[in-house]
């Protein structure tokens, strides 16, 4: 369990991680070209690790609905932008405003796509959102 | 090493709107990038996943870049290439994936692999700001910047603990 907590601190570490490398970057190239190079480094590495311990053609993928495919498209948006706001926001703000917009859409769709949860939960988490960006923008 | 900005680089003291709505509407988008990664994850493996997203990623990029090259605005007093170690962001976003999947399949599931995640977001990054790490600039956060993280994750903690709940 111990070694599992390790893991989730330590994906949103690596998450934070990146994020800053791709922003310095960005300051001597622009936002989508250290997207493009964030894209190419992690697809290098990964190609490597699946050689090393996974398939490269899972049993059934094929079956996945079209839209599997196209998280890839919007992760170069999100990178891209991650990239762009660092620098003018730091890292700390640039972070929790991401994950702002994350839960705030993640509620949206949750609710959209009829998903048990408990509702004033949702909605005074929504509220406590909407009050810390109202704060944040001075 | 730090590298110091141009004057016409230097963040404004003040966040503006138009960066914050362009930071919601980033991580709004998020939400679908998840739903579209774990939709294959899910017929597939996290690992191939992963793999595709940054295959479709790099096509996807390398061709905006190519076609918006003509258009491409040199950075303003920003001489030079990037250090060599700038461009391997991309290594901890594959590694991101490995540290999830496993934290996902620990008794933590995706709720608590989602809470712990963003708490070792945070901290990194608040850790970044104070150091001014990888060049970038040196910031410590006001009270009101605090105030507004401690609201932004509380309201983000009741969200992640309102579909633990639910069902």
């Amino acid at each position: 369990m111990m070694a599992a907590v390790i893991f989730a601190l330590g994906g949103g570490m690596l998450i934070a991680l990146s994020r800053q490398v791709n922003g310095r970057l960005a300051l001597q190239s622009s936002a989508l070209e250290s997207s493009f190079w964030n894209h190419l480094v992690g697809f290098a590495a990964l190609i490597a690790i699946t050689a090393a311990v996974g398939s490269f053609w899972p049993d059934g993928v094929e079956n996945a609905p079209w839209y599997a495919w196209a998280g890839g498209a919007v992760g170069v948006v999100f990178v891209a932008a991650g990239s762009w706001l660092i620098p003018r926001l730091g890292a700390t703000m640039t972070g929790a405003l991401l994950v702002a917009g994350q839960m705030l859409s993640g509620v949206t769709l949750d609710v959209l796509r009829g998903v048990d949860a408990v509702l004033w939960m949702q909605i005074g988490g929504v509220a406590l959102i909407l009050g810390g960006v109202l704060l944040a923008r001075r | 090493m730090a590298v110091t900005l141009a004057p016409s680089e230097v963040p404004p003291k003040r966040l503006r709107a138009l960066e914050i709505v362009l930071a919601l509407a980033a991580g709004s988008l998020l939400s679908f990038m998840l739903l579209c990664n774990s939709s294959l994850a899910a017929y597939g493996t996290p690992l191939f996943s992963s793999l595709t997203a940054h295959g479709v990623g790099t096509v996807v990029a390398g061709l905006t870049v190519a076609g918006l090259w003509r258009w491409r605005v040199r950075p303003v007093g920003r001489r030079g290439r990037a250090p060599l170690w700038a461009y391997l962001g991309g290594l901890s976003g594959a590694l991101t994936v490995l540290a999830t999947s496993i934290a996902a399949n620990s008794p933590l599931a995706l709720t608590g692999t989602l809470a712990l995640g963003i708490a070792g977001q945070v901290f990194l990054a608040l850790v970044f700001d104070a150091m001014g790490a990888m060049g970038l600039t040196r910031r410590l956060p006001s009270l009101r910047d605090l105030a507004a993280l401690a609201a932004i994750l509380a309201g983000t903690g009741l969200i992640i603990a309102a579909r633990g709940m639910g069902a």
